[in-house]
C-alpha cells in the first residue's frame, strides 16, 4: 500500500514534468526519424568497384553498369581501401573487375572475375549469386556480340550495341530474392537500427535524469516526514522503484509502438523482445535510484546523468556499430550495458534470434540491473535513516 | 535506553497523559544534542519547547517521531513504545517539519491524499478526510491547484493539515510559523490553539518567545540540549521573584555602565549586548534614576530606557545568561 502510494505520486509527478516529457516523448521519436532517414538502407547489396577499373574500356564500364541491378555501387581508390570498407561492414562486397577484361573478351577468350566479400557467409554466398547473376548479363550481351561478329564478318565492338538493344526488348526470366536475415554483425540500416539503439539510449538517460525526482524528494523532507508515519524505508525504496520502472516501460512502449507505426520497424521474436524491454527497463530503474541516491541536488542529476547517459551510449554501441570500432574501445564498451542491449537487438533484429540467442545478454543485463538496485537501496536506505 | 523504572515520579503514566519523554539522551560525535530531557503532554494540552536556534529542540522532536534513535531514554505515545521502526505507535503522532515536506507539483488534494495512505486511509474514509482538512484549514477552494502556486502562508497551512489526516491524538510542531508573514502567523496560531480545544496533545517548539506565551499552557525552556526549566508561563516567570527587564539603548563605555549598574543593589544581572545593557532587576522602575546617574557620572548617554514585566524572554535570560534569540 505504501510503496504503491509512493509509486503513483511519483509516477504522477514524472508524467506532470513537460520538460521531461519532451526528452521522454518528442526527442526519441524525432532522434529515430532523422537517423533512420539519413543512414538510410539503400536496398539490395554494397558493392566497391576500384575506380581506375570502372573508367576504363566501354565493357567494363558496362560490367560496372550492370554491378548496380545488384546494388548500389561505390567506388573505391584502391584494392587495399576497399577491403578495409569491406572489415567494417561498409561494403558487402568488392569486384576486382580484370584491367584486360576488354582484350581479353574481345579476343574470345575466357574471364575470371574476382569478388570479394566479407560478413557472415550467408551474406557472401547471396552476394556471390547477386554478383553472378549481373556478371551473367553482361556476358550475355558480350556472347551475342561475338556470336553476331562471327555471322557478320564484323567486330564484337560494333555487335555490342545491337546486342545491348536487343537484351533490353527481350523478355527476361530472373530470380526474385529479398535480403532478410542479412547476418551481418551490425544492426540494419534505416529505422530499424536508430529505434532499438534509440529505445536504449534514451530509457537509460531519462531513468538517470529522472534521479532528480528522488534527490527533490529527499531535498523537500518528504520521506523525512513519511517515515514519521507506520512505514518503512524499504517500502519507500520500493515505491520508487516501481515508479521508476513504470516509468521505463511506458517510455520503451511508446518506441516501439512508434517505430513500429510511424517507421514499420520489426522488433523481432515477441518474447525475445518482451524480456529485452522489460530487463532493460530494470537497468534504467536501477541507474535512476542509483542517481537518486548519489547526487546531492536535482540540478546535479539533471546535468551528470544525461552526460553519463550519452557516454555510456557511444561507447556500448548506440551511436554507431561497434563492429566498427578498434578491439579495445569495442571491450571497454562492454563495460556498459548499453553494448549488452545493442547486441541482444542486434541478434534479434539481424539474426532473427529468440529468447535463447539471447540468453547470455539477459543474463548480463540483469546482472547490472541487480547490482544498481541493490547498491541504490542500501544508499538509499542510509539516506533516508540518517 | 533507560527501563520504564527510570522514568521519574512526575512522569509516571497517567490515562490522560499521550507524551512521555523520559531521560532522552542523543549526541552527534563528540556534540551533545540532547541531554537527558524528560517532560509530558496531556490530551488537550499544548506543550511548548522553547530555545534558540540549535537548543535541541528538532532533534528532540524527531526522537519522539521516530526519525532518530536515542541513545538513551525512553519514548511513550499514547503508553505504547515509539522507535525508527514502523511501529504502531506512529499511527498516533501528527508530524509536522518545519520545511514545507510537500510535493510542490501536485495538487493539495493529490498532498493529502499521497500522506493519509502513509497512514492506512483509503477509498471513501480517505476522500472524506482529506475534505474536512481542507475546510479546516480553509483550503477547499484551493484543493486542486498545484502546491507550487499556493503562498507560503497556504503552504505552511497544507503542511500542518497533512499532519491532521489521520486524527492524531499527539500533534507535533517543529516550529511551524519560520518564515511566515504575519497574517499566516496568526492563522497558524489560531489552527493550533483549536487543535488543543479540541483535546488533541500538541507539542509545539518555537524559538518566539510571543508563540509560546500566547499558545502554551505549559513551556520547556531548552538550552544547549538540556531542559533547564518547564512549567507554565506563571510557575516560570514566578522564578524571577518580583524581577524586571530593563533595556537600556546607550553610547559610550557599555562595559563600565554595566560593571557600575552590578553594584547597585537590587540588581541581580546586567550584560551587554549589541549596544544595549540589559538589566534583571528587583523593583526596576524604582532603581532606574540611580541607574540613569551612573551612565551620567562615567559619561554614557543614555538614548532610550525600557522596562518590562517578567516575560518568558527574561526567564530564559535568568537561567541561561543569554538571550533567547541569539
Amino acid at each position: 500500500m505504501t510503496a504503491l502510494a509512493v509509486a503513483a505520486a511519483s509516477l504522477r509527478r514524472m508524467l506532470r514534468d513537460r520538460t521531461a516529457l519532451f526528452f521522454v516523448v518528442l526527442l526519441p521519436v524525432l532522434v529515430i526519424a532523422i537517423i533512420g532517414t539519413v543512414v538510410h538502407n539503400p536496398g539490395g547489396f554494397r558493392i566497391g568497384v576500384l575506380a581506375g577499373q570502372a573508367a576504363g574500356p566501354a565493357l567494363a564500364t558496362s560490367l560496372v553498369d550492370d554491378l548496380g541491378a545488384a546494388g548500389p555501387v561505390e567506388f573505391q581508390t584502391d584494392e587495399q581501401a576497399a577491403r578495409t570498407a569491406l572489415r567494417r561492414g561498409e561494403l558487402d562486397a568488392v569486384v576486382l573487375v580484370p584491367v584486360d577484361l576488354e582484350a581479353t573478351l574481345l579476343r574470345g577468350d575466357d574471364v575470371v572475375i574476382p569478388v570479394l566479400a566479407g560478413g557472415a557467409e550467408s551474406t557472401q554466398s547471396a552476394v556471390r549469386s547477386a554478383v553472378s547473376a549481373a556478371v551473367a548479363r553482361h556476358a550475355e550481351r558480350v556472347q551475342a556480340a561475338a556470336f553476331a561478329a562471327r555471322r557478320t564478318n564484323s567486330s564484337v565492338a560494333e555487335q555490342l550495341p545491337r546486342a545491348t538493344a536487343l537484351q533490353r526488348v527481350t523478355p527476361r526470366i530472373s530470380v526474385s530474392t529479398e535480403n532478410v536475415a542479412s547476418g551481418s554483425d551490425y544492426l540494419p540500416l534505416g529505422f530499424g537500427y536508430s529505434a532499438p539503439t534509440m529505445l536504449v539510449l534514451f530509457v537509460f538517460i531519462n531513468a538517470l535524469a529522472g534521479g532528480a525526482t528522488v534527490v527533490q524528494t529527499r531535498q523537500l523532507g518528504i520521506y523525512s516526514r513519511a517515515l514519521a508515519a507506520p512505514v518503512r524505508a524499504r517500502d519507500l525504496v520500493f515505491g520508487e522503484t516501481l515508479s521508476y520502472l513504470t516509468f521505463a516501460l511506458l517510455q520503451s512502449a511508446l518506441i516501439i509502438g512508434t517505430g513500429s507505426l510511424l517507421f514499420g520497424v520489426s522488433w523481432g521474436n515477441l518474447p525475445a523482445a518482451i524480456a529485452l524491454v522489460v530487463t532493460w527497463a530494470l537497468v534504467g530503474t536501477g541507474a535512476g535510484m542509483l542517481s537518486g541516491a548519489v547526487f546531492k541536488t536535482p540540478d546535479q542529476a539533471s546535468a551528470i546523468g544525461p552526460v553519463v547517459g550519452i557516454a555510456f551510449a557511444m561507447l556500448g554501441g548506440c551511436m554507431w556499430p561497434l563492429e566498427i570500432v578498434p578491439e579495445t574501445v569495442r571491450t571497454v564498451g562492454h563495460a556498459t550495458p548499453h553494448a549488452w542491449a545493442v547486441d541482444a537487438w542486434i541478434t534479434l533484429l539481424s539474426r532473427a534470434g529468440g529468447l535463447a540467442d539471447i540468453a547470455t545478454d539477459l543474463a548480463v543485463l540483469a546482472g547490472f540491473a541487480a547490482g544498481m538496485l541493490g547498491l541504490a537501496a542500501v544508499l538509499l536506505r542510509r539516506r533516508l535513516s540518517s | 535506553m533507560h527501563s520504564v523504572e527510570t522514568v521519574p515520579a512526575h512522569l509516571e503514566q497517567t490515562s490522560a497523559q499521550v507524551l512521555i519523554a523520559s531521560r532522552l539522551a542523543k549526541r552527534f560525535g563528540d556534540r551533545v544534542a540532547v541531554d537527558d530531557v524528560s517532560f509530558a503532554v496531556a490530551a488537550g494540552e499544548t506543550y511548548g519547547l522553547l530555545g534558540p536556534n540549535g537548543a535541541g529542540k528538532t532533534t528532540t522532536i524527531r526522537l519522539i517521531c521516530g526519525l532518530l534513535r536515542a541513545d538513551a531514554g525512553q519514548i511513550l505515545i499514547a503508553g505504547q513504545p515509539i522507535s525508527t521502526t514502523a511501529t504502531p505507535a506512529k499511527k498516533s503522532i501528527g508530524y509536522v517539519p518545519q520545511e514545507i515536506a510537500l510535493y510542490p507539483d501536485l495538487t493539495a488534494r493529490e498532498n493529502l491524499r499521497f500522506f493519509g495512505r502513509l497512514y492506512g486511509l483509503h477509498g471513501k474514509a480517505l476522500n472524506h478526510r482529506v475534505g474536512k482538512v481542507l475546510d479546516l484549514i480553509g483550503l477547499s477552494e484551493r484543493g486542486r491547484d498545484r502546491v507550487e502556486s499556493f503562498s507560503g502562508g497556504m503552504k505552511r497551512r497544507l503542511n500542518i493539515g497533512a499532519g491532521l489526516l489521520h486524527e492524531p491524538t499527539l500533534l507535533v510542531l517543529d516550529e511551524p510559523t519560520v518564515g511566515v508573514d504575519p497574517q499566516s502567523r496568526h492563522a497558524v496560531m489560531e489552527s493550533v490553539r483549536s487543535f488543543g480545544a479540541a483535546g488533541m496533545a500538541v507539542l509545539y517548539t518555537t524559538h518566539y518567545m510571543e508563540e509560546a506565551e500566547r499558545l502554551c499552557d505549559r513551556v520547556g525552556i531548552i538550552d544547549h540540549g538540556r531542559l533547564v526549566a518547564e512549567g507554565t508561563r506563571r510557575e516560570l516567570v514566578a522564578q524571577l521573584g518580583e524581577h524586571d527587564h530593563i533595556q537600556l539603548t546607550a553610547t559610550g563605555d557599555l562595559a563600565a555602565l554595566a560593571d557600575r549598574c552590578r553594584g547597585l543593589e537590587g540588581i541581580d544581572r546586567a550584560d551587554v549586548k549589541d549596544g544595549q545593557i540589559q538589566l534583571l532587576a528587583t523593583e526596576g522602575r524604582r532603581l532606574l534614576p540611580a541607574v540613569l546617574e551612573a551612565a551620567e557620572r562615567i559619561g554614557t548617554t543614555v538614548r532610550s530606557v525600557e522596562v518590562a514585566e517578567p516575560d518568558l524572554e527574561a526567564v530564559f535570560l535568568h537561567l541561561t545568561g543569554t538571550a533567547l534569540r541569539e
